[in-house]
């Protein structure tokens, strides 16, 4: 079946409303190990997390400000970097995140499975 | 030279932030544009294109700094819009026409009246108010969004009691207020030129023994019905039947001025002009004064049936209408 542009800009805004948020998760969970803005962005692409840096860097601030990371800057390097790691409060919130996360993966599964049969469809 | 490129991308990122936070944004913007470009370097691009890419990728600063800042990209968001929708509805279509009409109005006794500046006063008006009623309204809801102040008097919770009723019959308050508010306006104005907008009256003086004051009482009781037929809340007969007298007499009254030339003042210069200006607008005014009666006639004796009848509202467009209880 070959999907035409409509489908194709339609599947994209619906893509992007789905991914919204898992940021969030992979950042607080990859940032148990103190890591950088840069680093990060690269750890989540190639786990396959599409980011865009200008999304990425200031959502780190905003997490940090939520109390969910905190920052230390490492200048023993050339190049100062702010390490960024995430807190007990981070871990707790990741948790149920991913908790929920599990949830729904669980669900839509239930749901796409031919066990499930809506009200007044049972012939 | 690019090495200039990426300060002034920074630069113009760092105008937008708070100033406690430059500093900060500052040292890690730019290693992070450092480390990009590195790894594009080490991926073999050239220092200059890596660069390029690098600042085109985090794309314009302004929204950068917008998104660092934590501002909301938007004047109104969606949970006053709708709010900020309903006002300016209402002020656009009570408020602007009401303040145009009275300008043309004044402006009609103003001393060298013509129709072309009547029309210019009209659209001046249009375009003043409706340019101020559109910004104040619009700097207040950003006020609101910005700050807070206020959101929850103007955002309240929606309500059962906010659905609109479709009983036929039933005068709203809105309709109400419309019509008490021109009885009044034309009241006003009546007495007004005798005294005000020009030197001489425009309405022949001599009626105020008698023809004027009877109008007045006639206009004063369209009022009265009004607030009468919404103390009832029903179109009934009665109702009806006096608003058709109280129409007709009316009308009868304006028609025999207009006919007998008692109408307007004989010493008002305004219609002297080649032409029989005054006569014509006599004409005019007798065709406008004979239709609106008949309007307002027809109209309300087809809500008093429709009520009558018990026939609902109609849902626009279905074919469907309300069942009414």
């Amino acid at each position: 079946m070959v999907l035409d542009m409509t489908t194709d800009a339609t599947l994209a805004s619906h893509l992007q409303e789905l991914r919204r948020g898992t940021v969030v998760v992979a950042s607080l969970t990859v940032l148990r190990t103190p890591g950088y803005g840069y680093s990060l962005l690269e750890t989540l692409s190639e786990a396959g997390f599409e980011v865009e840096a200008n999304t990425l860097y200031p959502l780190l601030r905003r997490l940090e400000a939520q109390g969910l990371l905190t920052s230390a800057w490492n200048t023993d390097e050339a190049r100062p970097r702010k390490f960024y790691t995430t807190t007990e409060q981070g871990n707790a919130v990741a948790g149920a995140l991913r908790i929920e996360w599990a949830r729904l993966d669980e669900a839509i599964g239930d749901l796409s499975t031919d066990t499930v049969s809506t009200p007044g469809s049972d012939k | 030279m690019s090495a200039s490129l990426t300060d002034r991308y920074v630069f113009t990122a760092l105008r937008r932030v708070p100033e406690q936070q430059r500093a900060d944004i500052d040292r890690e913007l730019r290693a992070s544009i450092d480390d990009a470009v590195d790894a594009r370097v080490d991926a073999g691009e050239t220092r200059e294109a890596a660069i390029e890419r690098t600042l085109l990728e985090l794309g314009d600063p302004d929204r950068l700094a917008d998104s660092y800042a934590g501002r909301s990209n938007f004047l109104i968001g969606p949970e006053l819009y709708g709010v900020w929708r309903r006002t300016m509805k209402v002020l656009f279509t009570t408020v602007l026409p009401m303040v145009v009409t009275v300008v043309a109005v004044v402006e009609l006794f103003a001393a060298d009246v013509t129709v072309g500046t009547v029309i210019g006063a009209a659209i001046g008006a249009t375009l003043t108010v409706g340019v101020h009623l559109a910004f104040w309204t619009t700097l207040a809801f950003w006020i609101v969004e910005r700050t807070g102040a206020g959101l929850d008097d103007l955002n309240t919770p929606w309500t059962l009691a906010k659905l609109p009723r479709y009983e036929p019959g039933a005068l709203s308050r809105m309709d109400l207020g419309a019509l008490l508010v021109w009885p009044a306006l034309l009241i006003v104005a009546l007495v007004l030129q005798q005294f005000a907008f020009t030197d001489e009256p425009v309405l022949d003086p001599a009626n105020w023994s008698f023809w004027w004051p009877l109008l007045i009482v006639l206009i004063a009781l369209k009022g009265v019905w009004a607030v009468w037929v919404f103390r009832i809340g029903q179109w009934t007969r009665p109702v009806a039947v006096a608003n058709a007298v109280l129409a007709v007499v009316t009308a009868a009254v304006q028609v025999y001025l207009l006919s007998a030339d008692k109408f307007f003042n004989p010493g008002f210069t305004g219609f002297d002009a080649e032409a029989d200006l005054r006569g014509w607008v006599s004409l005019a005014v007798i065709v406008a004064v004979i239709l609106g009666a008949l309007w307002d006639i027809f109209d309300v004796t087809r809500k008093t049936e429709r009520a009558r009848k018990g026939i609902p509202a109609q849902v626009p467009g279905t074919g469907n209408s309300y069942s009414v209880i």
